[in-house]
């Protein structure tokens, strides 16, 4: 099969970004996505994802450039003004690169839920761009599959020449080769994501394509320390995992822990707080989520049931969390 | 048949089929068709991805190439050159310090006129260590003696991959070859490209492999590496050189019969745009591809712009640019790797050189230092080269481009206080010496008293979830006492705890690559002994000094942790062994053990991952008969923090310590983030990975599953994993067979140790 379809316009290439995590799937998508437009809809196409030296859980980047047959594509630099975005993560619409660069009549898709707030940042996306919002993280669990089959899903019903049954088709070849057990779940999950979508509206405020952001280093040759040498020792405690959680968390209950130490000893995040109590003994008084990665081994190790569980719904880290450095943050 | 039929039957034959792949997929296809005897390799970013592909064909059995993992990329440049000598086809592929770990091979196998093609996947040179792409590494291998062609994209790598073995192979020339193509930018790109339907095409075209002498003919005999004094070598030296003088005619010959039966051309200097251009950019590689877009553009806007990007640069085409550069008022030339102090980067040079010998040349070289460690090129970025030669008369001769000078505000988040040593040295595990056994007691006290005891490792690293690395540090620093200096070998421990501008560690770490850790800390520990005993330090300051390394780097830095062994310096080396070469995606270490599955020991129709034992690096350490050594999990804390509270007594009084601890990797063992425990307890209980102490001679088991009642088969262990689910299939029982009894037989062996006194 290879069925020829027309990108918007002939002379310009069509450039398509995914926004991720890893373990999300972001990367295989643009794979089959690109592979397809490629090799089944007759078109000319590149695809490569963003590689530090990423480990499950930081942020990937996926490109996608098309082109029409007849144009060649030369350039090996990643896709600034995308014509489409599509964010993996709602987690990730905290920062303004997820969607710079947004071309004016494009199309922006992400993950999130009809009860989350609307995303502050897309006030400064243009009105003509199309916001579409799907629950990628529900519909994949309630089907047993991944966030990016319903994404698939989802640009197949949003962007006109990604054709849905050429799609589907290789999508499902992809999986039925190495997991066959998954094809039907996928499916599922991909066909969904076709439908169950929300196109908000009114939201953009702005005229113009979203400008490009390529961020400067922190320091530069005058200021770096010669050598890479790093005189900030812990420095890292700045950083913030929450988005390296997939969907669930611990949750602390007090009465039930006796402050046996054994959650602290395989906690790979240090996450646990401890304060020293009255009777020379030292207790746990919770976790601190700005550094779990939700991997759930204190849950597994506890032995009193004090440590559960469950799955992170809105403001639930924020609400609970218990800080391990309050001095970073201004107060307690 | 007739002439006609017979071309058709050609064309049929030879057809070619549309692909979508990366670099690095082009290539593992075109090395699968030429049919490899053996490949000699060693994983690295961002090469791995090649022989990880023709790992998972042949284990789909899509071809029988002996594909050989090195200890090292020195050992599998070893590898390499001894499969050289024995007259078949030979391939191998590297990046960065992996290229610069076998250097010193690469003038032995081109010195001795041995054929074989190395795919250099190009990417930065450490340190400090960045896994993007440059061509600092490619610029090494300029005086090595090879032969060096570039592949600017996907479909030039599947090419020139076939090329190459018929030029390297050819009676004049009998040279190793390089294909260079970039890291990422290519390797990891997929793009459309065209391939043979029948990989008989390209046997057919390579035809067999021509080696009049060789190491396999006994009847034969013959010497090879004689050793050579100074009335010979400058003789064998011409001949080297001769056969690069050859390889000018041989190159376009046998790129020209590629062109016959591919329809692509690859001409030695790639120029366009360049017939009447008054200014062009040189550059190699991808880049050169984005300045032709660039090019198009400008020609657009009537600007006289072209693009030059050599094909090859060994033999360096000096009189095509000559040519090419007659009429040209201004160039400027981009080099993505810097010669230091020379005024120029490689290409400059060269390019200055070739055209000093034209004395009617009047072009301006500008040389710009672009893209070091894979910082990207953009279209704008090709744009301002353009720029700059067009308006060459102020510009300075040699610069950087693309850097960033700081803002004098600007800085990174500020590091944590430095921790005291008195607070963490809190007697949370007493060591006595017990007068009677002359061994270590440990009294420990309970874990919770230990929970406030200050981290050296701060939050906010990038590990994984569930990464079994932080348990483990954090177990040992809630024990060691006083001041450590740590130091890293690379893997993921290293990469997750100080991507610039920030690090995890509040305490003195140093990163060396993880063939040379053991040697570096051992230099550091006598530097601190020395200055002690001169008086420049205090006595007081009392530091120990640990090493931290992965498996993987048992493998590759076995040589110097041994050497430091048996110099017996009073340091820590800790191995944290988590089954594979995770940080590279969890290629096979000589540590994984036999049948599972990685990603260079791939499972497929025929292929049922490792198939050889693990190694036992503990009792290797043992025989160097050290002051004390020591298995452990991260699973199992009390045990793991006794013995290192051990291994701190001994490392301050007696000499090297080594210990290896079992170490959790939920994503390459293809299980859930929080199923540590029970599968390493099943690790362990299978007594695939024994805990016990050698201490001054005398073997100790901790745990013993025969006498608790808890032992396992091992399936029950596999079963658990991802990585080892095929082996629950009856067509790989000999393979369990085969590990248990090897388990047992080293089990009862340990248990005989841990029974006998002189043992
Ligand atoms: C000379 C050299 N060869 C190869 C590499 C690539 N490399 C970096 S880390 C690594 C694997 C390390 O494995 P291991 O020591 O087991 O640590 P892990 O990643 O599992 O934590 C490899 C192959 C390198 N950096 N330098
Ligand atoms: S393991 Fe459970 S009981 Fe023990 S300290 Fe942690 S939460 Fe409390
Ligand atoms: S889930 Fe538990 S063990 Fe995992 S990072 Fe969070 S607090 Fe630590
Ligand atoms: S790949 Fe494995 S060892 Fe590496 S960070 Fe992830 S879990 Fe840890
Ligand atoms: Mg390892």
């Amino acid at each position: 099969m290879n069925e020829k379809v027309t990108l918007p316009n002939s002379k310009k290439f069509f450039g398509i970004r995914f926004e991720s995590i890893g373990g999300l799937g972001a990367h295989a998508a643009g794979k089959i996505l690109a592979t397809t437009a490629v090799l089944r809809m007759g078109l000319n196409g590149a695809h490569f994802s963003s590689y530090g030296s990423e480990k499950k859980g930081s942020v990937v980047r996926s490109f996608i450039r098309l082109a029409p047959a007849e144009k060649l594509i030369r350039s090996s630099a990643p896709i600034e003004s995308p014509d489409v975005i599509v964010v993996f993560h709602s987690a990730l619409l905290k920062n303004p690169a997820t969607i710079a660069g947004m071309k004016a009549g494009g199309v922006l898709i992400y993950n999130g839920s009809e009860s989350d707030e609307i995303p502050e940042i897309f006030s400064q996306l243009p009105s003509t761009t199309k916001i579409i919002r799907v629950d990628a993280q529900r519909i994949a669990v309630e089907e047993k599959s991944r966030p990016n089959a319903v994404l698939l899903g989802t640009l197949t019903a949003t962007v006109p020449f990604i054709d849905f049954s050429i799609l589907l088709e290789s999508f499902s070849e992809e999986f039925s080769q190495r997991h066959p057990e998954a094809v039907a779940s996928n499916e599922k999950a991909f066909r969904r994501g076709a439908k169950e979508i929300d196109r908000l509206s009114n939201i953009g405020k702005g005229t113009d394509d979203l400008p490009i952001m390529r961020a400067d280093p922190v320091w530069g040759y005058e200021n770096a320390p010669i050598g890479g040498v790093l005189p900030l020792p812990g420095n890292t405690v700045h950083n913030d995992l929450t988005v390296s959680r997939m969907g669930w968390l611990p949750l602390f209950h007090k009465d039930k822990c006796i402050h046996c130490g054994m959650c602290d000893m395989v906690c790979p995040d240090f996450c646990l707080v401890w304060k020293a109590a009255d009777n020379n003994e030292v207790h746990l008084q919770g976790v601190d989520y700005r550094y779990c990665k939700g991997c759930l081994r204190c849950v597994e190790t506890c032995p009193t049931g004090a440590l559960t569980r469950e799955i992170e719904t809105p403001g639930m880290a924020d609400k609970h969390r218990v800080k391990l450095f309050p001095e970073l943050e201004g107060g307690a | 048949m007739s002439d006609v039929e017979m071309k058709k039957g050609a064309e049929e034959k030879n057809k070619q089929r549309s692909d979508f792949l990366t670099g690095n997929d082009a290539a593992a296809l075109a090395i699968r068709d030429v049919n490899y005897d053996v490949m000699g390799y060693y994983p690295i970013t961002p090469s791995t991805e090649l022989p990880e592909a023709l790992s998972m064909m042949q284990a789909n059995g899509d071809h029988e190439i002996s594909m050989v993992p090195g200890d090292g990329e020195h050992g599998a440049a070893g590898i390499c050159y001894g499969a050289s000598l024995g007259g078949g086809r030979v391939i191998n592929a590297t990046s960065a310090n992996g290229l610069l770990y076998s250097i010193e091979q690469l003038p032995v196998q081109s010195g001795t006129r041995s054929p074989m093609v190395l795919n250099l996947v190009a990417r930065t040179v450490s340190g400090p260590l960045n896994i993007r792409c440059d061509h600092s590494d490619l610029y090494f291998t300029l005086n090595t003696g090879w032969l060096i062609l570039l592949a600017r994209d996907p479909q030039a790598v599947y090419d020139l991959n076939i090329a190459a073995v018929k030029i390297s192979e050819h009676p004049d020339v009998r040279l190793p070859i390089i294909v260079c193509f970039d890291g990422f930018f290519t390797s990891h790109q997929k793009r459309l490209i065209h391939v043979f339907e029948n990989g008989d095409t390209i046997k057919t075209f390579v035809g067999k492999p021509n080696t009049p002498i060789t190491a396999l003919d006994p009847k034969n005999p013959a010497t090879f590496g004689a050793y050579m004094n100074d009335p010979d070598m400058i003789n064998n030296k011409k001949q080297h050189s001769l056969a690069m003088e050859a390889a000018r005619r041989v190159i376009p010959e046998v790129l020209h019969e590629l062109e016959e039966l591919t329809g692509r051309s690859y001409p030695i200097l790639d120029a366009y745009h360049m017939e009447d251009a008054e200014y062009a950019v040189i550059l190699l590689n991808s880049a050169a591809e984005t300045a032709k877009e660039v090019a198009d553009q400008l020609r657009e806007k009537g600007q006289k712009v072209g693009v030059l990007s050599p094909n090859v640069i060994r033999p360096f085409p000096a009189d095509e640019f000559r040519k090419a550069l007659k009429n040209v008022k201004a160039i400027v030339v981009g080099d993505r790797g810097d010669s230091y102090g020379a005024d120029g980067g490689n290409m400059s040079l060269e390019i200055r050189a070739a055209l000093q010998r034209d004395p009617d040349n009047k072009t301006v070289v500008l040389s710009r230092i672009y893209g070091l460690g894979g910082r990207d090129f953009y279209d704008d970025d090709a744009e301002a080269f353009f720029e700059l030669a067009q308006n060459s008369s102020n510009a300075i001769a040699f610069d950087y481009y693309g850097t960033y000078k700081g803002e004098p505000d600007r800085n990174p988040p500020k590091g944590m206080p430095p921790i005291k040593a008195e607070e963490v040295t809190r007697s949370m595990a007493k060591v006595t010496k017990n007068a009677e056994t002359g061994k270590l007691d440990v009294e420990l006290e309970p874990l919770w008293a230990m929970s406030d005891v200050k981290s050296r490792i701060a939050p906010g690293h990038g590990a994984c979830p569930g990464c079994g690395i932080f348990p483990m540090l954090h177990q040992m620093y809630r024990v060691l006492e006083g001041d450590l200096v740590i130091l890293f070998h690379t893997g993921c421990g290293m990469v997750v705890t100080t991507g610039y501008p920030k690090t995890a560690h509040r305490i003195t770490y140093i990163h060396n690559l993880f063939q040379n850790g053991a040697a570096t800390l051992s230099g550091l520990v006598e530097m601190y002994y020395e200055r002690v005993r001169r008086g420049e330090l205090p006595e007081s300051s009392d530091i120990t000094f640990l090493m931290f390394s992965g498996d993987g780097g048992m493998d590759i830095g076995m040589g110097p942790a041994i050497g430091a062994a048996n110099r017996n310096h009073r340091m820590i080396i800790i191995e944290y062994d988590n089954q594979g070469y995770m940080n590279t995606g969890s290629q096979l270490s000589y540590s994984t053990p036999m049948g599972h599955r990685t990603t260079t020991s791939e499972v497929g129709s025929v292929g049922s991952g490792k198939n050889f034992h693990h190694k036992d690096t503990a009792q290797i350490f043992s025989a160097c008969h050290l002051p004390y050594v020591f298995t452990a999990s991260e699973g199992f804390p009390e045990d793991l923090m006794r013995k290192v509270a051990k291994a701190q007594w001994y490392a301050k009084r007696e000499g090297l310590v080594y210990g290896k601890i079992m170490s959790f990797c939920p994503l390459n063992w293809g299980v859930r983030d929080d199923a540590g425990q029970p599968v390493m307890q099943a690790a362990i209980d299978c007594c695939f990975f024994p805990l016990y102490e050698v201490e001054k001679g005398h073997t100790t088991i901790s745990y013993d599953p025969d006498i608790l009642g808890t032992r396992i088969p091992a399936i029950n262990w596999f079963k658990q994993m991802g990585k080892t689910k095929h082996l629950a299939k009856p067509k790989n029982a000999d393979i369990i067979k085969s590990f248990e009894t090897e388990v047992d037989r080293r089990w009862k062996r340990l248990k005989a140790m841990h029974e006998h006194e002189e043992l």
